[in-house]
């Protein structure tokens, strides 16, 4: 098969999954509103936090605000959606299915990933446009490279992201249920990715840890480069870094589901 | 019915349903976990942030720490025990809610007793071990009557809890739907009394202390225990909540019991 084929096969696959989407577009935009409370809440809190204080951590307040806009694109762009689609398959055994056909399961999650990331991206960014128009003070970077960079370092984003759902995912051929491995991870991801507090705000030794873990190239490093907190080299040196991790979350995914398949027991004959 | 019927047939089905879920105990053990952590980690991003600040408005660590834990303390609750309430739009979108009309026993008992939420056992623990520190870490002056009053706003804060929670599943009498996005909505939205309501705007403050009153499980106890100046007395409304939305609640199920017509096939 030539590549031209084989790429099309997966643009259908992820096209099929932006429909999908689309087809539950309520639930869908039920589930954004949901998360943004999250925001609201979050954006108060912090507000509170920077009362009477020029900055904290490191951040001013005017950072602050755009971190928790930056932070909340990147968490929405690779959302529920893609996540409990895997787990759901293995569990519910239609992966036998998918055993049978002449595609790349990994490559075909992530085609889906990426048909839903598009339509996600697009819909968080209108309701942060919206966001951003109530708020003062959210520091806009200028330079159209730091875009640039921005906009390579969310798709790094989201491979790696994929990297760190596919393998949790892939744990639940070993398990009953999805949920508590879902929480697992969103816990994790959430803490040590800085989507709930800069990683400048951890100790020391916590901070340390966390830049040396995979997580921190899904939230910090788009935030750092759209924040100017890196110049450009320091910025493709960070995305340089996501890369490895992309590509070395993705190797160890292929290799667990090699592994895995051999252990499958589908429910039912 | 009388009540205690209907807590011998809580008790009874609630083992049927425990039997069940012993039944998968490797979930059982990763969903516990998985509930202890996420609230560990939320506890760590508090800390982190008074790590650096002395107070937020006023406001100390073990005081918001309390907040926290009671919005986790009373879902852990809402899960352990009530946690069929989630699968109603389940027992509506595929008619098997057919079958608990055919018995005599209170339908929204046996909703109940659908399914347990053993994650609820880590929100319960985590939560119980925060609360004890918060309590313990403040300068508070016990009394016999303080304790007694802890105890009953505890009970309101749970009462507060199930019933908004029955209150969003109800939706699934109105939206066809699969999906759980609502509750999910409706149960989000308990985010904002994790943390002083003072801090939000009064339009928020008002939302969450009269339409959903996740307030009273988490703000207006913090105000009594900890003795806040010029938030005295605003616990007594606790009870008051209480019974309005456990009513409220009950109010929407029965309508949108009523309103079921089962699934035709």
């Amino acid at each position: 098969m030539t590549t031209a084929a084989r790429l099309n096969k997966y643009r259908s696959i992820a096209n099929r999954s932006l429909q999908n989407v689309m087809a539950y577009r309520n639930s869908y935009i039920i589930n954004l509103l949901a998360n943004s409370i999250n925001l609201v809440a979050i954006f108060f809190l912090w507000q509170g936090i920077y009362g009477g204080r020029e900055a904290v951590g490191g951040y001013s307040w005017d950072q602050m605000k755009t971190y928790l806009l930056v932070t909340f694109l990147a968490n929405s762009v690779l959302s529920w959606y893609s996540e409990t689609a895997i787990s759901g398959k293995i569990l519910d055994g239609s992966v036998a299915m998918d055993l049978l056909k002449p595609i790349d399961f990994q490559t075909a999650r992530f085609a889906e990933t990426l048909g839903a990331s598009l339509l996600e991206g697009a819909m968080s960014t209108v309701l942060l446009i919206v966001f951003a128009t109530f708020l003062t003070g959210v520091t806009f970077p200028h330079s159209p490279i730091v875009y640039l960079l921005f906009a390579v370092s969310l798709l790094c984003a989201v491979v790696v992201k994929f990297g760190v759902v596919y393998l949790a995912a892939l744990l639940c051929f070993w398990s009953t249920g999805s949920l508590g491995i879902v929480w697992t991870r969103i816990a994790l991801t959430n803490l040590l990715s800085g989507a709930l507090v800069p990683l400048a705000f951890f100790p020391d030794w916590l901070e340390k840890l966390a830049l040396l873990l995979p997580f921190q190239a899904i939230i910090h490093t788009p935030t750092m480069i759209f924040l100017q907190q890196a110049d450009t080299w320091e910025s493709l040196r960070l995305i340089g870094i996501q890369l490895f991790w992309g590509a070395g979350l993705w190797m160890a995914g292929k290799a667990m589901w090699n592994w895995a398949v051999r252990q499958v027991t589908i429910h039912g004959g | 019915m009388k009540i205690s019927q209907m807590l011998y047939l809580y008790r009874r089905l609630y083992v049927q349903q425990l039997k069940a879920i012993l039944e998968y105990n490797k979930d059982f053990y990763i969903l516990m976990c998985s509930a202890a952590l996420t609230q560990v980690l939320g506890f760590v991003f508090l800390w982190v942030i008074y790590d650096r600040i002395p107070d937020i408005q006023g406001w100390q660590f073990w005081e918001v720490t309390f907040m926290y834990a009671m919005i986790f303390l009373t879902e852990g609750a809402g899960s352990l025990f009530f946690e069929g309430s989630w699968r109603l739009g389940r027992l509506v979108n595929t008619g098997e809610l057919d079958r608990y009309l055919l018995r005599p026993v209170p339908v929204v008992l046996q909703v109940f007793c659908t399914g347990i939420g053993i994650n609820g056992l880590g929100n319960l623990l985590i939560g119980g071990v925060i609360i004890w520190q918060s309590l313990v870490h403040s300068p508070i002056h016990w009394t016999a009557g303080k304790a007694a009053i802890l105890i009953l706003l505890f009970v309101t804060a749970v009462i507060i809890r199930v019933s908004i929670n029955l209150m969003g599943n109800s939706a699934a009498f109105w939206i066809r739907n699969a999906g759980n996005a609502f509750p999910l909505m409706v149960h989000n939205l308990s985010d904002l009394a994790k943390y002083p309501i003072t801090l939000f705007p009064q339009a928020i403050r008002i939302f969450i202390s009269t339409v959903l009153p996740y307030a009273f499980i988490s703000f207006y106890p913090a105000t009594y225990i900890f003795g806040k100046s010029g938030w005295s007395g605003w616990w007594l409304l606790a009870p008051v909540a209480a019974i309005g939305s456990a009513a409220a609640a009950y109010g929407v199920f029965r309508y949108g019991l009523s309103r079921y017509e089962s699934t035709g096939n």
